[in-house]
């Protein structure tokens, strides 16, 4: 449940990926301020959607510099991606659709969802640019 | 000329309809008919090379190594001749038809001037290549394209001496001018296929091969053509003779003719004219044309999805302009974009779900903005009442559909590849439409080259952006039509519909036909063309002589007199001269013209004034000239004057002479010494 921080050590060493990854962290934790805090969960819907562009946004960047390095694990990072979009299109479908929630669950899923792919699949991208790259 | 161009869209969506069933969608020639010309460079420069081994490039051997090849070797040497010969006739169809395809498509707008103008480019190439090769025999083909080719370039002001000249009789026959156009039918290939190169660099991904069953089906039927019908010589040259009868390539000699009737420098004017308006049609009205894509920065993070689909190379990815964290943006360049869109359909920040105010794409087509874009399924889609309710999206480059009603909603787009899968999610999981059919050009045949290959890659999820798997694609029909079909897009709509109906079964597309028809239809489709092309490359045969006639040529180059006789100048005048002038005699350089009388049976057959070559008219002045007559026992007289006087002559000279049928006869003049000869078949 613990929030996401951004930590120096996160960096990939690409400046646009770090500077996305620094702004869906924040963009999540908003998120996250919205849901449980004040005025609970106005526009969260909206909220969803702009998450899920700029998200789809920087994978295709994401995807774009592994395959201009010859990223090795490309393919499974790639369909982590494509699984992330599928999950995050079912919360926002669970949320407008069936008005499936509750604040708690909701963060804890963006957390999981998001948080899971960005401590192993992008820490992995990070480790192997950093030996390949100097 | 648009009621023209329609006309003639619908005649080739009618052609691709039948090519289409009996061929399938991949497969359809007609969607591939640069690629095929590809293959046929191929299969020309593959054989030419191994010609080239045996066959002798001096006049003297020319004739002898080619029948030796195509008759002692005809199991290889006859056949790769065969090969050589009707690929390069199917090079010509091939452009033919593409040429009027892109014309009836109005492929040449805006940026896609390039690809009409180099391809345009390629035709005279293709000429060079074909009219040379077909000198390089050296049988009485050859001869006559020589003779016609020479005649046709000295109407253009060049030669200082008529080209023709070479082929007056066996005695100007030269070595050196043969084995020239040998060399230009070595080079014009090399520099066909640079252009053949070039014509294609503005589309990305062009297609320079086939399909694989094409091109086998495609050299099967040249292989059997050069078995049943090979390409053989007609007998060798001998400049004393004419052929009365050939048998000419249509595809590459159909001009010849003309030249013979009307004159070089007519033929010239027509075919300068025809290139002059074909080069200025993609400039022509109506010219209207959509405003070019244009990159939203605050939206952009230099993904290069955009640059990678765009089927126009109109997108590059630049540095970024502004001060955002990025290094590359993307940058289009408006001379070259189409305003297909396919970039906003690849571009991942034009997803419908985003909140309405802020729905703004990295890159848009200004007349199209992604956020109209939703607004107008979204409100077209709250006017579908009756189920299935049914959401087309509608490429206006394809055939259309019946009107819009309470079960049907029609959103217009420039291609179906502009529509980004997030919308085809949005519109199904926010419930509003029950189904969608994307209806766009005839498959394989996009209008903007890619649309519906890209959408059918997103759909499968081999490409990106994909279309979620959590779509249900029992949802999504495809229907791909060209602009006369408007009954098959009826039924695919009506099979759309009734699939949504039992939904979820999955709706197929249609199948046409069983394998055994289709493939006795693309046995009959290859046997046409390929008696096509044996037919045109020999028939009809062209009657250059009446049967009872004989040539006369009257040709010579002949110094006429100076107009002033040179001065001598006395010692005062010269002492006046400054001291590097002093030339005691002085000569006015320019010459009269030549006046020529040929008079034939006591008929003046000729008559004509020659102008001394050079920019002071101090050349020599030159003529050439042919003449049918009938054969048989005549009077000739000819007469030359170069002198200024205005009665009499400075030269003459009469002989009686019996023509030949089917021979020529050759009047030269010399003043030196000879003075006239008179060489050819006499008694
Ligand atoms: C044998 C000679 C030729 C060959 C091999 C050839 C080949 C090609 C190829 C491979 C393409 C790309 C097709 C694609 O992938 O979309 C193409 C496009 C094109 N060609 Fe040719 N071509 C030839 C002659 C011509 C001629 C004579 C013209 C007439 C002016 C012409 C006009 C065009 C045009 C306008 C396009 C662009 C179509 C578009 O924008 O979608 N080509 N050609
Ligand atoms: S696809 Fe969109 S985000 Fe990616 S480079 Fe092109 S305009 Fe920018
Ligand atoms: S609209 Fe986009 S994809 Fe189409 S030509 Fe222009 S830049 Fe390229
Ligand atoms: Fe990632
Ligand atoms: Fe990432």
């Amino acid at each position: 449940m613990g929030f996401l921080e951004w930590r120096d050590d996160f960096r990939i060493g690409i400046p646009e990926v770090d500077h996305e990854h620094r702004q869906l962290i924040g963009l999540i934790n908003s998120l996250h301020g919205r849901l449980v805090g004040p005025g609970q969960g106005a526009g969260i819907g909206e909220f969803l959607g702009e998450l899920h562009a700029q998200i789809s946004a920087h994978f295709a960047l994401e995807e774009t510099v592994m395959r201009s390095r010859r990223y090795a694990e490309f393919a499974d990072h790639k369909q982590d991606h494509e699984r992330l979009l599928d999950e995050i299109r079912e919360i926002m479908d669970g949320y407008e659709l069936h008005g499936r929630y509750d604040a708690r669950t909701l963060s804890d899923a963006l957390d999981t969802w998001f948080g899971e792919h960005f401590r192993t699949r992008d820490a992995r991208l990070h480790a192997a640019l950093a030996t390949a790259g100097d | 000329m648009s009621a023209f161009r329609a006309g003639l869209r619908a005649l080739f969506d009618y052609a691709d309809s039948l090519l289409e069933q009996a061929f399938g969608a991949r497969w359809n020639p007609c969607a591939q008919l640069g690629a095929l010309g590809w293959l046929c460079f191929w299969l020309v420069a593959g054989t030419g090379i191994y010609l080239y081994i045996f066959v002798d490039t001096g006049v003297t051997a020319a004739y002898e190594s080619v029948e030796s090849l195509t008759h002692r070797q005809w199991w290889a040497g006859g056949i790769m001749r065969s090969l050589h010969r009707y690929a390069s006739d199917a090079m010509i169809l091939l452009a033919g038809v593409h040429l009027l395809r892109e014309f009836a498509h109005d492929r040449m707008r805006g940026v896609r001037w390039f690809a009409w103008v180099t391809g345009l480019l390629l035709l005279p190439l293709i000429y060079a290549c074909g009219v040379t090769g077909y000198w390089m025999v050296w049988d009485r083909l050859a001869q006559y394209v020589a003779q016609t080719t020479t005649e046709w370039l000295d109407a253009l002001p060049l030669f200082a001496e008529p080209l023709a000249r070479n082929f007056l009789d066996a005695s100007h026959l030269s070595g050196r001018f043969f084995t020239l156009m040998a060399y230009i039918h070595i080079f014009a290939p090399l520099a066909l296929l640079l252009f053949m190169w070039v014509h294609i660099q503005r589309h990305s991904g062009a297609r320079v091969n086939p399909e694989r069953g094409l091109a086998i089906g495609t050299l099967l039927m040249l292989t059997a053509l050069s078995l049943t019908w090979p390409a053989m010589s007609q007998p060798a040259a001998d400049l004393g003779t004419v052929a009365a009868v050939l048998p000419l390539d249509w595809f590459y000699l159909a001009v010849y003719p003309l030249i013979d009737r009307h004159g070089g420098a007519a033929v010239w004017l027509g075919v300068l004219a025809a290139g002059a308006v074909l080069f200025a049609l993609p400039w022509l009205p109506p010219l209207r044309r959509p405003l070019p894509a244009v990159v939203d920065l605050n939206n952009c993070n230099g993904c290069g999805r955009c640059a990678t689909d765009c089927p126009f190379g109109a997108i590059e990815m630049a540095p970024r302009t502004d001060a955002a964290a990025y290094t590359q943006q993307a940058l289009v360049d408006p001379d070259r974009c189409v305003s297909c869109g396919l970039c906003v359909g690849a571009c991942p920040t034009a997803t419908p779900f985003r909140r309405a105010a802020a729905l703004q794409a990295g890159i848009e087509l200004p007349e199209l903005r992604a956020a109209e874009l939703r607004d107008q399924v979204v409100a077209i889609g709250g006017g579908l009442t009756v189920r299935p309710r049914i959401l087309v999206f509608h490429c206006e480059h394809s055939a259309p559909l019946p009107h819009a009603d309470a079960s049907l909603g029609i959103v217009p787009l420039p291609c179906i590849g502009m529509l980004p899968p997030s919308f085809l999610d949005f519109v199904l999981s926010r419930g509003h439409a029950d189904g969608i059919l994307l209806a766009g050009c005839r498959s394989g045949e996009c209008h903007f080259r890619l649309g519906d290959r890209f959408t059918e890659e997103r759909i499968a999820g081999l490409r990106d952006p994909a279309l979620r798997e959590r779509v249900p694609r029992e949802r999504v029909g495809l229907t791909w039509c060209g602009t006369t079909e408007r009954r098959r897009r009826l039924a695919d709509l009506g099979a759309f519909r009734s699939a949504l109906l039992q939904a979820p079964a999955a709706v197929s597309a249609p199948v046409h036909g069983r394998t055994a028809w289709r493939l006795a239809a693309q046995a009959g489709v290859y046997t046409v063309s390929a008696l096509l092309i044996g037919t045109v490359s020999c028939w009809p045969n062209y009657r250059q002589l009446e049967p009872d006639a004989a040539v006369v040529k009257l040709s010579f180059s002949h110094a006429a007199q100076r107009v002033e006789a040179c001065a001598q100048l006395t010692t005062a005048e010269l002492a006046r001269l400054p001291i590097n002038m002093r030339v005691r005699t002085n000569c006015r350089r320019d010459r009269w013209p030549v006046t020529v009388d040929l008079v034939f049976d006591g008929k003046l057959l000729y008559h004509g004034t020659h102008l001394a070559a050079g920019l002071q008219n101090d050349g020599p002045s030159t003529i050439y000239r042919r003449f049918a007559v009938p054969a048989g026992p005549h009077a000739l007289t000819v007469r030359i004057r170069d002198t200024g006087r205005t009665s009499g002559y400075d030269y003459e000279a009469s002989r009686g002479i019996t023509l030949r049928p089917g021979r020529s006869f050759v009047i030269d003049f010399a003043s030196a010494g000879t003075g006239f000869t008179f060489r050819g078949s006499e008694g």
